[in-house]
């Protein structure tokens, strides 16, 4: 188990992560979410004992980083973002120099290795030299590493950046394999990667945490409202009136032209079961309801919701610095042309 | 602890690098070997090493940042150092490895200039004491040398600037025992007194001479020791801040 407990980080007087706490327990994959520069990194330096934290502890096993480093050290493994790999060594020496630095005896060191690179399928480059590898593989190579000394807790921080979405899919895939006998923190800034690999999420933003709930809990929870799409055939403002007049319905948010006579009204609704009314009445009207969709908020409107959307003036400044580069680039390439332009005359 | 030494070790030779420093390590030697043969005026003396290693030091000295320049920095740059941060082994066993790493590829571009006692007593006749305190002597300060080196790494993430700034200080301990002998030092003894006790150039004259002291081993491994502290402090104060 690793119980983090109102753990801090200054550089100097910013405030990198501000007093976090969550617990993991055994045998689960924990989610850890944020934007860009949230403070997911810092976190977990500390957690692995590379970053002393400012304040707060980290307890692994009831081992605290700060007094046990090596007991805590020992249980975990760690693949960092960029994955710490000597670009002129050789793939299966620089893992048995892993295993070694890791404590692992020397009688176990190959039979180690040799797990770890068929498990990452790596076996077939273990002769190359690091340097000369794809990132996808360095990325497993790295991983790899994390794996030798049979850690309790695994570590990974964003591990699938910079990989194409083959191999996306396959560390996905590890991370549920590994699931079954490590402790996962891993953590992301794509949504679609919790949603897939986690039970768990912890959500964070600007050092603090926002959220730390099960996934299916965080989508329900904030919405409570629901939200109901209806394509339907008829004049728009009897099937208005009818919409309004039922009880239950909070407001007609927009509508939207499909093709002639069907449009797709947007019904906040306040409970699921303001369907039923609403059919039967939209029937009576002789409305032909067409399709009904509930609109589930999903994980990346709570996502948004959590760590606080663009205000418009911000996406209108991000709008004009998006064409002023794009302005740049153009006069850049003109220039370019120009000269070249010169030398050929 | 020892698989870092050993992949340290290894590290030097999986490029040509510890070849070509060999190599011109042995280049420099051979040439002052060279200049003091050639200068020999009489067949009764019998041929010493001591000159060639007091001549021949000062271009040594500058050879030992190229050693040690990537040491820490190197890792910085290339963000391994979470390898051993997060790996069960504490800071001063890394900086012990990494000293010993280094000293030990120095030892060994030192048993190949082995090849010219060889040759001069293959000859002739060599002065055996003379050669074992010049070996050990030259040794222990290159020692000291590649602490310094070690710890101005652990200070930037640039080797380059590692190098430059190892050769800078390599120049400043050569510069002080011209410092201490200045008419200026010399005329306030206490000043000159604790000069010339960090001088190491009379240290390692004493030893080049063959003439061994238990003050000055003391001394040379002292400093190292020292070194070596501020390198651990350095990183430990390093690792506070890294992002």
């Amino acid at each position: 188990m690793v119980e983090i407990k109102n753990l801090t980080k200054y550089y100097g007087v910013h405030p990198a992560v501000q007093d976090i706490s969550f617990t993991v327990g055994d045998h689960e994959v924990l989610g850890f979410l944020g934007p860009n520069g949230a403070g997911k990194s810092t976190t977990m330096n500390m957690i692995t004992g590379c970053l002393p934290s400012t304040s707060g502890t980290v307890l692994v096993d009831g081992y605290d980083i700060a007094k046990d480093p090596m007991e805590v050290k020992r249980r975990i493994g760690y693949l960092p973002e960029l994955p710490p790999v000597y670009p002129d060594m050789r793939v299966r020496d620089y893992l048995t120099f892993a295993a070694g630095l890791k404590g692992v005896p020397r009688a176990e060191r190959k039979s180690q290795v040799n797990t770890a690179m068929e498990r990452l399928r790596i076996t077939d480059v273990q002769k190359r030299i690091i340097g000369n590898l794809s990132k996808g593989y360095r990325q497993r190579v790295g991983f790899a590493m994390a794996l030798l000394g049979k850690p309790k807790f695994l570590i990974l921080d964003e591990p699938t950046v910079g990989l194409d979405p083959t191999q996306v899919a396959e560390v996905r895939k590890l991370i549920r394999e590994l699931s079954a006998d490590h402790t996962i923190i891993f953590s992301t800034h794509i949504l679609a990667e919790v949603t897939a690999v986690c039970e768990r999420v912890v959500i964070i933003n600007k050092g603090q945490i926002r959220a730390v709930d099960t996934i299916t809990n965080l989508e329900n929870s904030l919405t409570t409202e629901k939200i109901l799409r209806l394509k339907i055939e008829g004049e728009i403002t009897k099937i208005t009136n009818i919409i309004n007049s039922t009880k239950g319905v909070q407001e007609i948010t927009s509508v939207e032209y499909e093709s002639s006579g069907v449009n797709i009204f947007t019904v906040k609704v306040d409970a699921d079961d303001v369907r039923k009314p609403l059919m039967a009445a939209l029937l009576a009207g002789d409305c032909m309801v067409l399709e009904v969709t509930a609109v589930k908020s999903s994980l990346e409107d709570v996502f948004v919701k959590l760590t606080g959307s663009p205000t418009r003036k911000q996406s209108r400044e991000d709008a004009f610095q998006e064409l002023g580069r794009e302005m740049d680039a153009a006069r850049e390439a003109d220039e370019r042309k120009n000269k070249n332009g010169k030398e050929d005359a | 602890m020892f698989s870092l030494y050993k992949k340290e070790v290894q590290s030097y030779f999986y490029s040509p690098f510890a070849y070509v420093v060999s190599a011109l390590f042995l280049f420099v030697f051979s040439l002052s070997f060279i200049n003091s043969i050639s200068s020999m005026s009489s067949n009764v003396l019998k041929f010493s090493f001591s000159n060639i290693f007091y001549n021949s030091f000062f271009y040594f000295i500058f050879l030992i940042p190229l050693l040690t320049m990537r040491t820490f920095a190197e890792e910085r740059k290339s963000h391994t150092e979470t390898l051993w941060l997060s790996a069960p082994i504490t800071i001063p066993q890394v900086v012990i490895a990494k000293f010993l790493a280094v000293a030990t590829v120095f030892l060994l571009m030192m048993v190949l200039s082995l090849f010219f006692p060889l040759v001069a007593w293959w000859h002739g006749s060599v002065v055996l004491s003379s050669l074992i305190c010049g070996y050990l002597g030259f040794f222990l300060w290159s020692l000291v040398c590649i602490a310094i080196g070690v710890m101005i790494s652990a200070l930037t993430d640039n080797p380059i600037i590692a190098a430059v700034l190892g050769e800078a200080a390599m120049i400043l301990v050569l510069f002080l025992d011209n410092f201490t002998n200045t008419d200026l030092i010399q005329s306030v003894k206490p000043v000159a007194k604790v000069f010339e006790w960090f001088s190491t150039e009379k240290r390692f004259g004493a030893f080049s001479q063959g003439l061994f002291s238990l003050a000055d081993l003391i001394f040379f491994l002292s400093i190292t020791v020292v070194v070596l502290i501020w390198t651990i402090i350095i990183i430990e104060k390093r690792r506070q801040s890294r992002g």
